[in-house]
């Protein structure tokens, strides 16, 4: 009797105690507006609301701070300056390395920003972030600006689950970079394979069939060691030298922002 | 006249101090005799010696009616069936008019050395009807002596080419590639010994090129003797005309053996080869070949043995059934391995 008692004691202690691990966790999730539309992007509270809370879901479930902020000015700086200060001095940013992304767009000007920080930096690398601005232009050329949020938060969710094993997308390794499995494809490729190997087969026994041949040469017949040089040179003539840029290289630049922070980003129209 | 410089391409000049031809743009110099444009190949040709006494009117010549062949026997050689065509000979009377050839190189391999290679030959070949296999008429084999020219030449030949290397390299923004150009010459002698063009009209050239080489170290001075027991056929190409196939060998030999001394370029494009003979003398000599005539559905197959080395040689015909069976179960059987690695690659970088 004793021992039910201690078990359905341990059992309530536990469960109390795992509900106040969830609810403080909630809370922490859902206490911030990650969010933050000054440009009135967004037209219902009911949208903004429920991005809000997928970008909340995003950031605890990750540790990293997925934000958005739509503003119709840059108080005259850059766009990337502006982006870099916004996130330093919202204090954004998950743990010590303040890890995380803002997405800054300016309806006017049609300018958007990119601002990467801590793990941020690791997880978008340039020719990520390239791809991401490329998947939502769609949405933002037509002022589809929710649509575009959603894709940023789904996109952002994906690119940092993706940096966690290691090897975050970048050049050659992205998204749509990846093949398919296409049996048809595959069929296609066997048959020629097929073809090929095949016809290099049968054309070896065929050609083997054929032994009669003309000598072109009479190497056979060369009296060994009677070459003699009499004369020779090898004169340099001249060079030229052929220059080509190389490829652009792989990984995240960064650059330090006004408050002294490691940034990285990017910028553009769209 | 004007000439172009190898190395620059600028218009060249005779120089009186050297007397030599000189670039006034490079400085290159170079021999008049690079700038003769023909190939100077003239042979001396020495055909055949004349024969002891008696020893022409023991040898007869056989002619067929069929191809016209002609062929030489020793007299105590009964020969009945033409080498050529397989159809039957007549004998035409003593041997007269013919050369004694210098030397004969004597067969080292008998008849049944020649039927078993070409047993083996036949049955090496894929792709082969079945029905040939079974027709062909090995024991029709024929020992023959091939009139051979034999050419000798020491020659000098003076080659020019352009060398290209190639080197490259990179920093964090720019990759190099740097060809740099040179101009190669090269001057020396090479010598060529018993280079054989067939003296037959009858024997198709290919056909006896392809048994080559023969090793003339074997070599004899000719007696009517070696001939007991094979025919013999008599040349109907004087060496003259027999020229121009061994200038040509003659050629492209010292162009790849000149060629061959030069390295360490990435490409060399010859620009100019000058290529002369000096004692370029001819001789005449027999060899020993084994011949066969097989005829198929209206066509005739013919195989050769060098009876010296025993290579063996000879065209086949083709089973085009067996052809496109074998293709299409080579098809089939690398098309299913080729897919399952395709999907394989596939499952792998997904």
């Amino acid at each position: 009797m004793r021992k039910q008692i201690l078990l359905i004691a341990v059992s309530v202690f536990l469960i109390i105690g795992f509900f106040t691990v969830s609810v403080t966790a909630a809370e922490a999730g859902s206490g911030k507006v990650l969010c933050l539309d000054s440009a009135y992007c967004v037209k219902s509270d009911e949208d903004l609301a429920a991005l809000n809370d997928k970008l909340n879901d995003i950031s605890a479930r990750q540790n990293c701070e997925v934000v958005i902020y739509t503003t119709n000015t840059f108080d005259g700086k850059t766009p990337t300056d502006y982006a870099d200060d916004y996130y330093d001095a919202s204090g954004y940013g998950w743990g010590k390395d303040k890890s995380g992304i803002l997405f800054v767009i300016n309806p006017q000007s049609r300018d958007w920003a990119i601002s990467t920080c801590g793990f941020g930096i690791t997880a978008f690398t340039d020719a990520g972030q390239e791809y991401m601005v490329e998947q939502m232009s769609g949405a933002l050329s037509e002022n589809d600006y929710l649509t575009a949020f959603n894709q940023y938060a789904d996109l952002c969710d994906e690119f940092i689950t993706q940096a966690r094993t290691g090897e975050p997308y970048d050049n050659g390794s992205l998204p749509g970079e990846e093949k398919d499995i296409n049996l048809a494809v595959d069929i296609i490729i066997g048959l020629v394979i097929g073809i090929i190997i095949a016809f290099i087969i049968v054309g070896t026994d065929k050609a083997a069939l054929k032994t009669v041949r003309r000598q072109a040469d009479a190497n056979n017949y060369i009296r060994s060691g009677s070459l003699r040089l009499t004369r020779q040179h090898d004169n340099f003539l001249y060079k030229n030298v052929d220059v080509t840029e190389r490829e652009s290289s792989s990984g995240s630049s960064t650059h330090t922002s006004s408050s002294g922070a490691t940034h990285g980003g990017s910028s553009g129209k769209f | 006249m004007e000439y172009e410089c190898p190395a620059c391409g600028g218009s060249l000049t005779f120089d009186s101090k050297s007397q030599k031809i000189k670039c006034p743009f490079c400085d290159s110099e170079y021999e008049i005799s690079q700038f003769e444009e023909n190939d100077g190949m003239n042979w001396e040709v020495r055909p055949g010696s004349q024969w002891d006494e008696g020893e022409e009117s023991s040898m007869e010549v056989y002619s067929c009616n069929s191809c016209g062949g002609e062929i030489v026997c020793e007299d105590t050689t009964v020969s009945t069936s033409c080498p050529y065509c397989g159809n039957p000979v007549v004998l035409k009377g003593k041997l007269s008019g013919m050369l004694k050839p210098d030397y004969v190189i004597p067969f080292k391999l008998d008849k049944n050395a020649a039927k078993a290679a070409l047993r083996r030959h036949v049955s090496s070949k894929k792709l082969v009807p079945a029905l040939f296999k079974d027709e062909n008429h090995i024991d029709e084999i024929k020992g023959v002596y091939i009139p051979f020219w034999l050419f000798n030449a020491n020659v000098s030949a003076n080659m020019n080419y352009r060398g290209e290397r190639i080197r490259s390299w990179s920093d964090s923004k720019h990759n190099y590639v740097e060809h740099s150009y040179y101009d190669i010459y090269r001057e020396g002698n090479v010598i060529f010994d018993n280079i054989p063009v067939d003296g037959s009209l009858k024997m198709p050239n290919d056909l006896m090129e392809s048994i080559e080489p023969f090793d003339f170290s074997e070599a004899v001075e000719f007696k009517k003797s070696y001939l007991a027991g094979y025919m013999a056929d008599k040349y109907d190409i004087d060496a003259k005309d027999s020229i121009d196939i061994a200038n040509n060998r003659v050629k492209t030999s010292t162009e790849d053996i000149f060629r061959d001394t030069v390295g360490g370029y990435s490409s060399v494009i010859p620009q100019s080869s000058v290529v002369n003979l000096q004692h370029g003398s001819a001789q005449y000599a027999l060899y020993p070949v084994w011949l066969l005539n097989t005829t198929w559905q209206g066509n005739t197959y013919t195989f050769a043995m060098n009876g010296q080395t025993g290579k063996f040689i000879g065209d086949l015909p083709m089973d085009k059934k067996a052809y496109w069976k074998k293709f299409r179960m080579m098809a089939g059987i690398f098309a299913v391995i080729g897919t399952v690695l395709a999907a394989v690659i596939d499952y792998m970088f997904v």
